[in-house]
């Protein structure tokens, strides 16, 4: 801080020069450099007191013995200016970051959407904090690998994911420890993993929520850049704010993914297991796995002749009642819908979800369906349809099957073909089992034993049971 | 010498102006305050400053009726005025332009705006 400009304020000056005059002698305040600021430059002064501050001599008073509280006064303003001065200085750094803090809520607060609200939040912070590149990391919980949500950087290509598991490399450490940190010289750090962007300096730092850190932020620069606890602290700052609202766009996608996963749930099983599903913590698979399930298949006995006596629009009137009938059976008891194949429905037990007593729901399922066909409104129904079933149960792969462009989530295996045989033979009213499903569920309801068949392309034959009800 | 004013009655919102414009002061622009608007018009009248940084609230003599007798003088019209107003209390924009404001800004201001605002009316690169 230079003497002239505290001497230069209004004020101070003409306390100084009142006080000079009042003392009478040849006193002059000269700057450390010999220029004279003030008073006269008395020829031959016999005193000369330094003006100091923070142990630098930053002028003299020269003069008479009078001088000397001349110099004590001056002391006294400069170093109170001085202190004016800092107190200022660091008032407006905390206005800045106020003010700062202020316009970055403002930009990000109502955004929903992830990418755009890690994409300005990055902008954000590299515009307050010297940096090539940066990038959002959060955490994948089905792979529980941080991955690169949305970054900036010379090198960087939307395709680049950097996947350091958890705990590896600097963002992991700090993910684990929830606390920010500086690594001024990358290539030191045995934590650091390469990535896109050339790094000599770093800064991470943990995007808190209330009870958990959900990623990371990460700044660096390709220079060294000697980030300071300042900046830091800044990064801190960002982070905190930017956290909230991470999270906040991250619950708003869940949710839309779950809406869309439950309505097209909601065609294939009843809304009770929709909600079982969604609610239920543990993953549901609809990649194509190995199961134990029953199939059921129900058709319509001679459907084609039946349908020659009516004209097709009418036909398809009365499929539609059936199939909401049959399917609201199906659902009752913890069914899933799989298809319909022209008149066919083929309905699964014990996939996707609901996985006890299988076969007894199916065979639940089967007699209700039968029953409820005499009950639909419909008189023609009621005369006409008439409906074979067959359940069979066992090992099937199940799951989506199909081309990228068209999937379904259905059965393979054997054990379908034979459900769909058994149900070809069946007359209508009739149901026929297998004996795996005839075992589980012997003891509550009662059979008849028709014996064995033949199945095409099978080496072994099927023995059929008939569902008394 | 250009000339910058600061009119605000709150001495420390005077001093961070100051403050935040300092780096202008070192290139030599001269940094003059008013605590009041009677004060501020006598000082536009005497040091007839480029631009004006001038409170809305407040006593005596409110920011407005200042900028109003800074316009009706012919020889002050080029200054550039821009009022200063409390976040949360709504700029009446019509009365501003009615009065001849030429631009405002909300406190707690932004720093930065303040400093880029000051070079661009004086005409100071960054």
């Amino acid at each position: 801080m230079k003497l002239q400009k505290i001497l230069t304020q209004q004020n101070v000056l003409s306390m100084v020069n009142g006080v000079i005059t009042a003392m009478g002698g040849p006193i002059a305040v000269h700057s450390c450099d010999g220029v004279c600021l003030l008073g006269q430059n008395g020829n031959g002064a016999a005193q000369k007191y330094p003006i100091e501050l923070s142990g630098n001599v930053i002028g003299w008073v020269t003069g008479t013995a009078e001088a000397m509280p001349v110099a004590a006064l001056i002391n006294h303003l400069v170093v109170r200016e001085y202190e004016r001065k800092m107190l200022a200085r660091e008032t407006l750094d905390r206005y800045k970051e106020i003010s700062l803090i202020y316009k970055f809520v403002d930009k990000i607060a109502l955004c929903l959407n992830l990418a755009e609200v890690t994409k300005l939040v990055i902008e954000e912070t590299r515009k307050n904090i010297k940096s090539t590149s940066a990038s959002v990391m959060l955490l994948n919980q089905r792979t529980r690998n941080l991955e690169i949500i949305s970054a900036s950087g010379k090198e960087y290509s939307p395709k680049t994911t950097l996947k350091p598991g958890v705990g590896i490399g600097i963002a992991g450490t700090v993910f684990f420890s929830g606390k920010a940190e500086i690594v001024n010289n990358v290539s030191l750090d045995p934590r650091y993993v390469k990535g896109a962007n050339r790094a000599s300096s770093l800064m991470c730092a943990p995007l808190k929520t209330r009870d958990k850190v959900i990623g990371v932020i990460n700044v660096s620069s390709e220079e060294p850049a000697d980030y300071t606890a300042a900046n830091l602290q800044l990064l801190h700052m960002l982070t905190s704010q930017a956290a909230l609202v991470i999270e906040n766009a991250v619950f708003h996608e869940n949710k839309l993914k779950e809406e869309r996963i439950k309505s097209n749930l909601e065609r294939y099983v009843a809304p009770q297991i929709v909600k079982a599903i969604m609610d239920s913590k543990e993953n549901i698979v609809f990649t194509p796995i190995k199961k134990n399930i029953t199939v059921l298949f129900s058709d319509i006995r001679n459907f084609t002749t039946t349908c020659e006596q009516q004209p097709p629009e009418k036909i398809v009137g009365y499929l539609n009642e059936y199939f909401t009938h049959m399917v609201d059976v199906i659902f009752t008891y913890g069914g899933t819908l799989n298809k319909f194949v022209g008149d066919m429905i083929v309905a699964f037990f014990g996939a996707p979800a609901m996985a006890e007593q299988n076969e007894k729901r199916a065979i639940e399922a089967a007699i209700g369906m039968q029953k409820r066909i005499k009950t639909i409104p419909a008189q023609w129904i009621q005369n006409n349809f008439h409906t074979g079933i067959g359940i069979n149960s066992g090992e099937v792969v199940v799951g989506n099957i199909g081309s990228p462009h068209h999937m379904d989530y259905t059965a393979i295996g054997d054990e379908v073909n034979t459900g769909s045989r058994l149900q070809s033979m069946a007359k209508g009213g009739q149901i026929l089992v297998s004996r795996s499903v005839y075992e589980a569920t012997k003891e509550l309801f009662a059979f008849t034993e028709i014996g064995s068949v033949q199945v095409k392309g099978k080496n072994k034959s099927v023995e059929v049971f008939e569902v008394q009800y | 010498m250009a000339k910058i004013l600061i009119v605000d009655d709150e001495p420390h919102i005077r001093l961070l102006l100051k403050q935040t414009l300092e780096e202008l002061e070192d290139q030599g622009v001269a940094l003059l305050t008013a605590e009041n608007g009677e004060q501020a018009l006598a000082t536009v009248r005497q040091e007839v400053p480029e631009l004006v940084f001038l409170d809305v609230m407040m006593p005596k003599m409110n920011g407005f009726n200042v900028c109003r007798a800074i316009r009706e003088d012919g020889a002050l019209k080029h200054i550039h005025i821009v009022m200063l107003t409390a976040k949360g209390q709504e700029f009446d924009r019509q009365k501003g332009n009615e009065v001849g404001a030429d631009g405002y800004m909300t406190k707690p201001f932004d720093p930065d705006e303040v400093v880029d605002k000051a070079r661009e009316v004086l005409g100071m690169s960054r």
